[in-house]
């Protein structure tokens, strides 16, 4: 009888210290899984809005507020003609300028445009998919893409 | 509230002196460069910002900074989140403003050193504070370059941590920045 009670402790504490074990990995799962989210692929998804240059420049001069509330954190696609492109740090930075002003749309490129972005030329027509982050002179993208 | 108004238009005034004057005198870049970088036992946390404006004018010292918080990247999707939501309410207060002016510029211009002590005002958020900031200043072609680091304290800025992550984040974050500063034509 004593040992008969001896054993379903066992077997109750070796259940329990399984069930924990299995708590313990699952939270730590998530955790990690949370912790390590991966950005928005904006190679993947498809744009909220299609502008060229010119339009989305003339939408933040005119009324950066409004245009604040329907462009930021969206992902956007621009045409555009590409004015200068710039490396620093591993970031490369790629300007799309529009005809008759001065405000352009910045882009910083993610890093594995690299390779692309070495056989693009001033004055060439391009499109770019990217976040919008605001506008202070220029509009200004992040994560972007070239698009082809 | 207002204090950051103030702030704001001042930053604004600085910027149109700065434009009015002598076109050979202004310099400016609009991909200027900022990171900051956070460091703890716990982790290390960097975001950059490409994507900086900056307006010199050489004549006066001037120099007026701003940037938008959106635009730093981070390596990991959830702390940017946290940086923009929770920490700089980036929805609310969209950019960062410096507006400062160059301390010793009679001894940069004549060669005696290639420091420049900028005292300015850095506005976070609702609040500003007084910061002075060394950089080293390089003439590079026709370009004028400002480059180096300098501490924020987080707390001032009404930057409120949660005690559940106070152990990954620095109570002062270093701030690195490059600006290459082009002639203003």
């Amino acid at each position: 009888m004593k040992k008969n009670k001896n054993n379903q402790m066992r077997r109750f504490l070796y259940i329990t210290g399984i069930a924990i074990l299995i708590g313990i990995l699952v939270v730590s799962f998530v955790f990690i899984k949370m912790y390590n989210k991966p950005h928005t692929d904006v190679f993947k998804a498809s744009p909220e809005y299609v502008l060229t240059a010119g339009e989305i420049i003339s939408e933040f001069e005119n009324d950066e507020q409004q245009a604040n509330e329907k462009y930021l954190d969206k992902i956007l696609q621009i045409e555009g003609v590409v004015s200068s492109i710039s490396t620093y740090n591993g970031n490369s930075v790629i300007t799309l300028e529009a005809p008759g002003t001065i405000g352009a749309v910045i882009c910083t490129m993610e890093p594995s445009q690299n390779k692309k972005i070495l056989g693009l030329e001033k004055g060439k027509e391009i499109n770019i998919r990217g976040i919008c982050t605001g506008f202070l002179m220029d509009v200004m993208l992040v994560r972007a893409v070239i698009v082809d | 509230m207002t204090k950051m108004k103030y702030s704001i238009l001042f930053f604004w005034v600085t910027l149109s002196c700065v434009f009015q004057t002598q076109a050979q005198d202004q310099y400016f870049t609009r991909q200027g460069y900022v990171s900051f970088f956070s460091h703890t036992p716990v982790e290390d946390i960097k975001a950059d910002n490409n994507q900086v404006l900056s307006i010199l004018d050489f004549e006066t010292g001037e120099i007026a900074i701003t940037m938008l918080m959106k635009s730093f990247t981070f390596e990991k999707a959830l702390m940017q989140e946290h940086f923009n939501e929770n920490y700089v309410e980036s929805d609310k207060y969209p950019k960062a403003f410096f507006s400062g002016k160059i301390t010793n510029l009679d001894a940069i211009k004549n060669g005696d050193v290639a420091v420049a002590i900028i005292h300015g005002d850095l506005t976070i958020k609702d609040a500003t504070h007084p910061t002075v900031i060394e950089s080293r200043i390089t003439f590079e072609q026709e370009t004028i370059v400002l480059r180096g680091k300098f501490m924020v304290t987080v707390a001032d800025y009404n930057i409120r941590i949660p005690a559940i992550v106070r152990r990954n984040i620095a109570r002062e974050v270093e701030v690195s920045f490059h600006f290459i500063h082009e002639p203003y034509q």
